[in-house]
């Protein structure tokens, strides 16, 4: 790894993280309800983005770095942009909140989805060609 | 609020920067298992509950809270190759399915024990400071 996939890696985190935090905000203005909605768009959006990037450069899931696509973008801007941790705290707030059985579902339904997301971002690529 | 957009910048160049050499210290596993991405995702969402609580307690400031917590902790862990990862792998075959729902179903749990045992030991104080 050379050190410009260093700086890739960290300018796609900073710009992926901003952009989550600022659809967290905009989200959060619009919606109200007791569903953590921001996350789960995250990251169901960012699942389908990585799968169809990965597909339509041939880009093996294992390869991190190598090229500003790589490192910059995948690694980089989705990384950043997605988050798991933050999944799980939205989880554990809901169960504390006594919505034990939404905190589960969130988890199963997040992942569910962006396994789809992923794999239907994949699909489009190689229909693409 | 120009603060706060540099400290969530900053914040998630360091996270994903260091996911980074997470994955270049940490080996996958020789049947694919992700072990680099699990162990990024769990320490996030440890660290992140950490922070929570320290938060709650004001032993953390908001812009702390958000440089860490927002930042670091969402560029450390990753969601997208979490799942992406597991889609390659459960088409690859069927083996390959089996490791990617093990993969999914411990992420998961050992993600939400995690959150919460940060969570915990946050609002109840570091154990050096009693």
């Amino acid at each position: 790894m050379r050190p410009l996939d260093v700086m890739w890696v960290g300018l796609g985190g900073g710009a992926g993280s901003l952009l989550r935090w600022w659809i967290g905000r905009v989200v959060g203005e619009r919606y109200h309800g007791g569903f953590p909605l921001a996350t789960f768009l995250i990251n169901v959006s960012g699942a389908f983005v990585i799968g169809y990037l990965s597909v339509l450069f041939s880009v093996d899931w294992r390869d991190r770095y190598g090229s500003v696509l790589n490192a910059g973008v995948l690694t980089g801007i989705l990384g950043g942009y997605t988050t798991f941790s933050s999944m799980q705290l939205d989880a554990a707030k809901l169960e504390d909140a006594g919505r034990g059985k939404m905190a589960v579902g969130y988890l199963l339904l997040s992942t569910a989805a962006g396994l789809i997301a992923a794999a239907l971002g994949a699909a489009l690529a190689r229909l693409q060609g | 609020m120009i603060n706060l957009v540099i400290l969530v910048f900053i914040g998630g160049a360091i996270g994903a920067m260091a996911r980074e050499f997470l994955m270049l210290g940490v080996p996958n596993l020789s049947d694919g298992f992700p072990m680099a991405i699990l162990v990024a995702n769990i320490v996030a969402a440890f660290l992140l509950g950490l922070v929570t609580g320290l938060h709650k307690r004001r032993v953390v400031s908001d812009d702390v809270n958000t440089m860490v917590g927002t930042g670091v902790m969402g560029g450390l862990s990753t969601f997208s190759s979490f799942v992406y990862g597991s889609v390659v792998l459960m088409t690859a075959s069927a083996s390959g399915a089996a490791v990617a729902i093990l993969y999914v179903l411990i992420s998961l749990v050992l993600g939400y024990g995690a959150v919460r045992l940060g969570i915990k030991l946050g609002e109840r104080g570091a154990p050096a400071k009693g």
